[in-house]
């Protein structure tokens, strides 16, 4: 086998290409930790969000649309999560793990109700760049949406590390206690947090059949959502380390599907499961040392004593 | 005792809440779809708990995901969180099927292919578990991405058994060869097709209850997942209980995948029990992840799927609403108890 494709134009530029949903998923997740709520809906977030992301599309022939819809879904659910977690403090996981199911089978019945059952599955435009020979070529020819969340990235670091709303948020995730003596509503913060976080995840779930596939179909996340919670850990909740590791993940993807074509007598559900298997390798390292925001996971209560 | 009544109606209220609303939204779909809701619940109503065969039915639903949502419980009592049923049932089948195949050759009787099938189907499930258990306890590492992720691996290799080494070419689709009579289970209700599993699982759910609740090892865990710190400080090892939670959960969900096949396909099929991992987090999250409380829970559930089943086929209501509406349910019930635990605090 010819092992120059582990370095080719190709291979690089698919792994910025997969690397995008995962990485804008990731950022979102990022914004919400770090105001100290744990968003384990993710997975379903994204399945919603591809979901009612199509559909609009689909409806209203304009992706720009989709993304819209799709975030107005995700940041409803943000809300009730919000609600849920920061009001009546109810777990933080278990309450995420239910509306992950609720997100995952909304986005299935929404599907089936507008769509029907077609033989031919109804399809939308999806991004496309220029495209491209030269390494250069190729890595500016990505689609829109590759740069777009590059520079999201750029600016999510700028506003949690450089601005006093980031300060804030940060201060939140932290010590809610001290930042609500010293007059931040950490209530307010938490709930845009958790709303903003959400819209972005689901305009994730958007970008996949925008981007790689055209269509909608059920299962159709597979497990990305929990490879940006992952994502985050393993960036050290950091947006330019976590744009690294997503690099990497994006990697793979792009990998295994190259592989795919080169190797063809090793079965293809053994290469497809390479991304899984990649993910708990690298958990072992993302988890040496990893040192989230201290009230990561806590409700905060302000009558509580201690 | 004037708070014990009020729990009591609150949770009245929740149940009724959660039932109202699931009815609510179950007759908007099916008029969505344009069909007249009464006759098909009706249907479903004999489908699911009205006729010997309906009953049947749910009898089977309930086997697996009581298993699932006892395993979801068994890793929660010790503070972990085990969302990779999925996994377990399937790699539980995976070796169920096996031993099937291998015992085949030696034309041993049912009273000894089935416990050795179902044994290996439980060391399946562990086995499954065993690779997240060992980084939990040894580097940390949450347990929720390594279990998650494994289900996807556990799909993908019960698709390559299905299509390759063990399928069966007169089948036409990704379903392994039947595996022999003696290690099938016995049937309960002949008529309705509703096999022995679901006396079996209820044994597995009071025999968690029994050890949780009556030996030292269970009172060990309870208190690891009710305060670690103080558990350690009393002298008990993190790491042992944890290990031990998590591979009694993988062992539960493995079984019930070996029952799966033993009891309902008699062989090994890509989705086996569609997503009945991830619903069993919900009824053991509903059932307050008791062992004894998890058996009428799955059976509601269990209730609610063959119902969802039965429109799907009378009205082609789709099979994801029922997730929605178990999670519904389920996001009802605890909003409910929360609301109640705030309006405590106002009440002195």
């Amino acid at each position: 086998m010819d092992w120059s494709v582990l370095l080719s134009a190709d291979v690089l530029g698919q792994m910025l290409f997969f690397a995008t949903p995962l990485l804008l998923a990731a950022l979102g997740e990022v914004i919400t930790e770090r105001s100290g709520v744990l968003n384990v809906a993710i997975e379903g977030l994204m399945a919603l969000g591809a979901s009612v992301g199509f559909l609009a599309a689909y409806l209203a022939a304009s992706n720009g649309v989709g993304i819209g819809a799709a975030m107005a879904a995700g940041g409803l659910i943000g809300l009730l999560l919000a609600y849920g977690t920061i009001s009546l403090q109810v777990s933080q996981l278990t309450l995420g793990l239910a509306l992950h199911v609720l997100c995952v089978g909304l986005a299935s019945l929404l599907y089936r109700l507008v769509v029907g059952l077609q033989f031919v599955p109804p399809q939308i435009q999806t991004f496309r760049g220029k495209g491209g020979d030269t390494l250069w070529q190729v890595l500016t020819g990505l689609p829109g949406p590759v740069y777009a969340v590059l520079l999201l990235a750029v600016v999510v670091h700028v506003i949690i590390f450089h601005t006093p709303v980031g300060l804030r948020l940060r201060a939140c995730g932290e010590n809610p206690r001290a930042a609500d003596l010293l007059g931040v509503n950490v209530f307010r913060i938490r709930y845009l947090a958790t709303v903003v976080g959400s819209m972005l995840i689901a305009a994730a779930g958007a970008l996949l059949p925008m981007m790689l596939t055209a269509t909608y179909s059920d299962r159709m996340i597979g497990g990305r959502g929990w490879i940006a919670l992952m994502l985050v850990i393993l960036g050290r909740w950091l947006p330019f380390r976590i744009v690294l590791g997503g690099w990497l993940f994006g990697y793979v993807e792009a990998l295994q599907y190259r592989l795919g074509l080169q190797l063809v007598t090793v079965p293809p559900q053994f290469l497809l499961m390479l991304p899984y298997v990649f993910v708990i390798l690298v958990a072992i390292r993302a988890y040496g040392g990893a040192a989230g925001p201290q009230a990561l996971m806590r409700p905060y209560d302000r009558e509580a004593r201690g | 005792m004037e708070g014990a009544a009020r729990d009591w109606r609150w949770s009245v209220l929740a149940y009724a809440l959660a039932l109202a609303l699931t009815l609510a939204v179950t007759t908007v779909i099916i008029v969505a779809l344009g069909h007249d809701p009464i006759p098909a619940y009706r249907t479903a109503l004999k489908d699911s708990v009205g006729t010997i065969g309906g009953l049947s039915q749910t009898l089977n639903r309930m086997t697996p995901l009581l298993l699932a949502s006892l395993a979801f419980a068994l890793g929660f009592k010790a503070g972990a969180f085990n969302i990779g049923m999925d996994g377990q049932i399937y790699a539980g089948a995976i070796l169920a099927t096996g031993v099937g195949f291998l015992l085949a050759d030696l034309e041993v009787g049912r009273i000894v292919g089935l416990p050795v099938a179902l044994l290996a189907a439980g060391v399946g499930g562990a086995l499954w578990i065993l690779l997240p258990a060992v980084m939990r306890v040894v580097w940390g590492v949450n347990e929720i991405f390594t279990t998650v992720m494994l289900n996807f691996v556990a799909t993908l290799l019960v698709e390559y058994l299905a299509t390759g080494p063990w399928n069966d070419p007169m089948a036409g689709e990704a379903i392994t060869l039947p595996v022999p009579r003696g290690v099938t289970l016995p049937m309960l209700l002949a008529r309705g097709g509703a096999h022995s599993g679901v006396i079996l699982a209820s044994i597995v759910a009071l025999a968690a209850w029994a050890f949780l609740y009556r030996t030292r090892a269970g009172y060990e865990l309870r208190a690891v997942g009710s305060n670690p710190l103080a558990a350690q400080m009393a002298g008990i090892s993190l790491r042992r209980v944890h290990l031990l939670a998590l591979l009694l959960s993988g062992a539960a969900a493995g079984l019930g995948g070996g029952i799966e096949v033993a009891g309902v396909h008699h062989r090994l099929l890509l989705g086996l029990t569609p997503d009945y991992g991830i619903m069993g987090i919900l009824i053991a999250v509903l059932a307050g992840f008791h062992p004894v409380l998890l058996i009428p829970a799955n059976f509601a559930f269990a209730v609610l799927v063959a119902a969802s089943d039965s429109l799907q086929r009378t009205v082609g209501f789709p099979s994801a609403a029922v997730f929605m509406l178990q999670a519904l349910v389920v996001i009802i019930v605890i909003g409910v108890q929360a609301l109640q635990q705030r309006r405590r605090r106002f009440v002195i």
